[in-house]
């Protein structure tokens, strides 16, 4: 891992197209904003492992039987 | 930016396209929906296919046709959840090629469905599916998860 030490209102540039730059550093948080590409996704790391992790659980786990479960559906479904 | 290509010769016509789940598919190019990033976790797969489970079933298969083996069962949220909105900026909606005076976007809800107890089914409002079926372009859009959850039980405690 590359590591680099930053100031406040300093930036680190990736590539020609993104930049990281410390906007704010107070009690033990650091503001981060970021510029990046509309093609470049940016979360925070643990929403992106959430949705990663749903995303496999999903498609791991798809039923090979989804008829038996029509009824149960309109009938149950909570809204 | 749309991502080309990787797999798919979607300049044909109709195409036939293996999969996991239905065997070979026969596609018309029409029908395929490009993903304008794609899912997180799995980076290869740009385009899907919607398929019916059938005409009286709320579920639908999202089935990647860059990967045989990969399929999501999803169903529309405006019949699961219809007072869910999810945000959807700007900058995606234009990606997303909707405009003001078009349709609205569909909203798609992926479901995990336990092999050993399907009715403690889940709906994914996290990281809904927004997909522009005019155009075929789709992205899945994360929200707020102090808002939403990535598992919210389909089905009432019984």
């Amino acid at each position: 891992m590359l590591i680099l030490t930053r100031k406040l209102g300093e930036a680190i540039a990736v590539g020609d197209e993104i930049k990281i730059r410390v906007l704010e550093i107070k009690g033990g948080q650091v503001k981060i904003g970021i510029e990046a590409p509309n093609d470049i996704a940016v979360h925070r790391e643990e929403i992106y492992l959430r949705i990663v992790e749903e995303n496999k659980r999903a498609a791991q786990e798809t039923p090979v039987d989804l008829t038996s479960l029509v009824s149960a559906f309109s009938e149950k479904k909570r809204t | 930016m749309q991502t080309m290509p990787k797999t798919l010769d979607t300049c044909q016509q109709e195409m036939t396209v293996a999969t996991s789940r239905f065997g070979k598919l026969t596609i018309r190019a029409e029908n395929i929906i490009t993903m304008i990033s794609p899912f997180l976790g799995f980076p290869d797969s740009h385009h899907f296919i919607l398929k019916p489970h059938g005409t009286t079933s709320p579920f639908m298969w999202l089935q990647s046709l860059d990967e045989p083996h990969l399929a999501f069962v999803v169903t529309s949220a405006a019949v699961l959840a219809p007072q869910y909105k999810p945000a959807i900026p700007a900058p995606i909606r234009q990606e997303l090629d909707a405009t003001e005076d078009g349709p609205p976007l569909e909203i798609l809800l992926i479901l995990t469905i336990p092999h050993g107890d399907p009715l403690k089914m889940t709906a994914n409002l996290l990281g809904p599916v927004v997909i522009n079926t005019q155009k075929r372009l789709a992205k899945q859009v994360v929200q707020d998860p102090k808002v939403f959850d990535h598992c919210w039980p389909v089905f009432v405690e019984e």
